[in-house]
């Protein structure tokens, strides 16, 4: 067989839209008008700020994306989840305003905005095109509906879903045009530590000699299941095992009762440092995203991220990126089984013209086998009727509890990591405090800039 | 039906109930790694106690999960003292409940954590 090598980035180039010579940062935003970026808000809690969606698409982990869309954009990705030119994107990504800001600002299309974040110049946009949505029908058709989509949605999208809420919360005017980031924003700890842009991740590979590997998806600190799931998930490959195992968290906005960012990397982190799985075959690194828990479509989302950042392969589990039950639990598989063809998909997504060129690795779950004595695969054991199931829930109770899990059920650094910012934040989840402090920090400073008013 | 309620045995709580009998009503998983006491808990007390704490739920193998801390800590407690996992211990553990609630409101915004060295993280 021939051997697989690191696919080339969604749509042929990495995009790279950050000005790292300041002189020109700054010729670009003399004399603009400015903006401050505020958080899209649901009953007064932020649940998205389009910081992180400018960061993603300038640091090229949404390649080919490289703007906030057209309205003609919008409108093929919700039908067909194809970009103007072609290639597969699962999500809506514009810059939305309210009426009253978009009338005090006084910009159209050829003008240039300066957008600031905390206070200082951050990213220019370049207006192409203004226009309106309706924040309503663009969440329906984000997520879809039980009549358009009948393979896999199941009941009608509402208040409860995050992501849906997400569209719905947006402003209704758009400016639409590339993005430019003149301030590159600088990560705290430990944040910092993480951030490999996938420029920088390609090369990371290339150093390490991973001409395959394998990424997971996470949004929590990793139980002994998850690292069961990545060792196994990582024997496929080519002629050998994936020679690497990328973990990838997706970092934004958070909800009660989520572990804090920080304690999710230095979990994962421990993994590698402690030797679980040794440092030459597992990094961690995170993508700046306000989850929209859009399950089959977010995986298309996960799929673009980790190829644009050099994977060869991306593990789905059951329920991926899902909350609450209007996703079949399956529909994230049977995309990239099958295909959804109301979505868009006669065929799985990287089986279509202008498609992904990662490859799908659909897993069930690892639970413990008293009678094997090992974490088993639920698809390999055959002693079902004995599984003992980490649950989250069953975890999360200790870990309030304070008691110190056992080594088989979650690694005892990785404990500590949780502990590290349980002493930070006073809690071990997320809290009030925690929020109303990530809402006010963000993940990162930004360095004083001077900028010439017009 | 009949719910249940785990309670996680570490170190110190095992000593704890050490020559109160409770030793041998031990219930182990994950290879003996984790040992806990299960109390039984009829159904009309389990709906009694979901009524109190919202977030509480009944979860797939019929255990009572994300109980809060305050609620656990006062069951183990009137188990040590009791030396029983019969539901008297519920009743006991309900004769303090506006107390055990306070305790509880305030441990969503504050847990003590626990006092560990994280320097090597
Ligand atoms: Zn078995």
């Amino acid at each position: 067989m021939a051997l697989l090598k690191t696919p080339p980035p969604h749509g042929g180039n990495l995009v790279d839209r950050v000005v790292r010579n300041p002189d020109r940062a700054k010729k670009m935003a003399d004399g603009c008008v400015t903006f401050d970026i505020k958080p899209t808000m649901l009953d007064g809690v932020p649940i998205r700020n389009v910081y992180r969606e400018i960061m993603s698409i300038c640091y090229g982990f949404f390649s080919p994306v490289d703007g906030s869309m057209v309205r003609n954009e919008v409108e093929k990705v919700l039908e067909e989840r194809r970009l103007l030119s072609e290639w597969v994107f699962p999500y809506p990504l514009v810059f939305d305003i309210s009426e009253e800001d978009y009338k005090n600002l006084g910009v159209g299309e050829g003008d240039r905005l300066l957008l600031k974040l905390k206070g200082q110049p951050f990213a220019v946009l370049d207006i192409d095109e203004v226009y309106k949505i309706d924040p309503v029908d663009i969440a329906t058709r984000t997520f879809g509906t039980p009549e358009r989509n009948p393979e896999v949605v199941k009941v009608p999208f509402d208040k409860k879903h995050p992501g849906y809420m997400i569209y719905r919360s947006m402003h209704p005017v758009i400016l639409a045009g590339k993005y430019t980031i003149i301030n590159e924003p600088k990560f705290r700890e430990p944040f910092d530590k993480f951030w490999f842009p996938p420029a920088k991740c390609r090369e990371v590979f290339k150093e390490k000699g991973w001409r395959t590997a394998i990424a997971h998806q996470t949004r929590n600190v990793p139980h002994v299941g998850h690292e069961a799931l990545m060792k196994n998930a990582a024997y496929t490959g080519d002629v050998e095992p994936c020679r690497g195992i990328l973990v990838n968290a997706i970092i934004g906005a958070k909800r009660r009762g989520d572990y804090p960012d920080e304690a999710i990397l230095e979990g994962h982190s421990a993994v590698n440092r402690f030797g679980y799985i040794k440092p030459e075959r597992h990094m961690v690194t995170f993508t700046l995203w306000d989850m929209r828990y859009g399950n089959p479509i977010e995986s298309l989302l996960h799929g673009i991220i980790r190829q644009n950042m050099g994977c060869t392969h991306h593990m789905f589990g059951r329920d991926h990126a899902a909350v609450g039950e209007y996703y079949d639990m399956y529909a994230t598989q049977i995309l990239w089984t099958k295909g959804i063809p109301s979505f868009g998909f006669e065929a799985p997504p990287n089986e279509v013209d202008y498609g992904l060129k990662i490859i799908p690795q659909n897993m069930a779950e690892f639970w413990y086998c008293p009678k094997c004595q090992e974490m088993v695969y639920s698809e390999t054991c055959g002693h079902v009727d004995m599984k003992q199931k980490l649950s989250g829930s069953f975890i999360r109770g200790m870990v309030a509890e304070g008691i110190f899990p056992p080594n088989i059920i979650m690694r005892p650094e990785v404990y500590k990591a949780i502990v590290k910012w349980w002493k930070v934040y006073g809690y071990p989840f997320v809290n009030p405090k925690y929020l109303e402090e990530k809402d006010k920090n963000l993940e990162v400073d930004l360095p004083p800039m001077e900028i010439s008013k017009a | 039906m009949v719910h249940y309620i785990g309670l996680i045995l570490d170190d110190i709580r095992l000593e704890q109930i050490k020559g109160t009998g409770l030793e041998d009503k031990l219930n182990t998983l994950f290879g003996g790694q984790i040992k806990q006491l299960v109390i039984e808990v009829p159904e009309e007390v389990s709906k009694k106690i979901l009524a109190e704490f919202p977030n509480a739920r009944i979860d797939s193998r019929s255990f009572l999960e994300d109980l809060p801390v305050a609620f656990k800590r006062a069951l183990f407690k009137e188990v040590v003292d009791k030396k029983s996992l019969g539901v008297e211990v519920v009743d006991a553990v309900f004769g303090k409940i506006d107390e055990i609630k306070e305790l509880a409101a305030k441990e969503s915004e504050y847990i003590p954590p626990p006092d560990i060295d994280t320097s090597e993280i």
